[in-house]
């Protein structure tokens, strides 16, 4: 007895078979066999899960957003915008500076900690309990910081000498920001948006950190 | 915040919003480039390019269908074309194996697995119609539409594809895989 086809089989996973099809299907095992693999293998495929894409993937679409303009670079942004544009990107090095800013936050002043803590405390009040929350979390942190850069900026803007007490308090916002994202980061370990701003804004910190431990050491005090 | 002040506020280039629709979408759309691709670093490409599209596009969308079917379409589209450009660009370079090797067995590979292993050895042309058809839903008239062939060649391309499809699986079933040999043995 001749088998149906492979093709034949595969047509019949949608169409009804003739009558001789049909007789040969009830007859034959191994095509009857054959043909149910088949119906189950489009079942299985008709059911494969969606894939969740590689971590990075955010962030490389959201640098080629931006270089195509395709994101507003301004306040209302997606947290990269000011950060990134640092090019603190380096993962290794994300990690010295995650190790040399925390070694280099324990030692500052207790200025310095207690304004950080200070707006730490308002910040992060109320430990955000969903990745929403976080998220949101995070961005009134960014929004805070962006608006003490802005106002930092200004002041330089009009020639004023630098000040050290507003130097602390635009760090204490950036540590606010940095309290938010680790937290984001504890509630989403694997989101790459949240790893990425961590990243950023430690590396952001450090600069700062040593922006103030150089006006200190000019003559501050 | 619902999807239509997402894709409103998406069109004006806020950064929040295409990142809210990025997070609810992403795993579709890579799911489907991802397949089309048949290999992880072009999927990442494929999928980067289908974005950059829909975001272009979305002052295009009026609402007619679904934003997840319009999206969806964009992936589809997006992934062919750049396939389509990449087959080109192998066929100047020489030839490509036939097959992408497959990583060593494991009695833990989910049989979903297995068919994503299956799928991405599959001739292009006929993993192409085999996704399209078996996978994402379309007709054959739809199929032939994308790739621009009958649609007559399109079912002839998913018969043979099925079989190719089966012989695959068979081949990467594990010898001591009993989930294997329970959903594909005949």
């Amino acid at each position: 007895m001749e088998h149906l086809t492979k093709e034949t089989l595969a047509r019949l996973v949608d169409e009804r078979p003739n009558p001789e099809q049909r007789e040969h299907l009830s007859s034959c095992t191994v095509c009857a066999l054959e043909l149910r693999g088949l119906r189950r293998q489009t079942e299985a495929l008709g059911s494969l899960p969606d894939l969740r894409p590689p971590p990075g993937d955010w962030v490389g679409l959201e640098a080629r957003l931006m270089s195509e303009g395709l994101v507003d670079g301004g306040s209302r942004s997606t947290g990269f915008s000011v950060l990134f544009r640092t090019g603190w990107m380096q993962a290794a090095a994300a990690v010295i500076l995650f190790l040399g800013g925390t070694s280099f936050g324990a030692a500052m002043s207790g200025d310095l900690q207690a304004a950080s803590d200070d707006t730490v405390d308002a910040r992060v009040a109320g430990v955000p309990q969903s990745v929403e929350d976080a998220a949101e979390a995070v961005y009134s942190a960014e929004q805070a910081y962006q608006l003490a850069l802005v106002q930092y900026g200004q002041i330089e803007r009009r020639g004023r000498t630098r000040n050290y007490g507003e130097l602390l308090g635009r760090a204490a916002t950036l540590d606010a920001l940095l309290a938010a994202t680790q937290e984001a980061v504890r509630i989403s370990p694997s989101d790459p948006f949240f790893n990425g701003l961590l990243v950023n804004t430690l590396a952001e910190r450090e600069d700062m950190l040593r922006q103030i431990s150089s006006t200190r050491d000019g003559g501050w005090f | 915040m619902t999807e239509a002040t997402l894709i409103r506020r998406a069109c004006q280039g806020d950064g929040q919003a295409i990142r809210a629709l990025y997070e609810r979408y992403a795993p579709r759309v890579y799911a489907v480039v991802r397949r089309i691709a048949g290999d992880d670093d072009l999927a990442q490409d494929y999928a980067q390019e289908a974005w950059i599209r829909a975001i272009r596009a979305l002052p295009t969308f009026r609402g007619d269908a679904r934003f997840s079917t319009w999206l969806h379409r964009i992936a589809v589209n997006s992934a062919l074309q750049a396939l389509r450009k990449t087959e080109t660009r192998q066929k100047r370079e020489g030839p490509m194996p036939e097959t992408i090797a497959v990583s060593p067995e494991s009695s833990d590979v989910l049989l979903g697995d297995r068919l994503e292993r299956a799928l991405d050895q599959l001739p292009v042309r006929m993993r192409k119609v085999l996704i399209l058809h078996d996978v994402e839903g379309y007709t054959h008239d739809e199929i032939g539409e994308l790739l621009g062939v009958a649609p007559g060649t399109s079912k002839s391309q998913l018969f043979k594809a099925r079989g190719k499809m089966r012989t695959l699986l068979q081949a990467l079933t594990a010898p001591n895989g009993q989930e294997e040999v329970e959903a594909w043995s005949i």
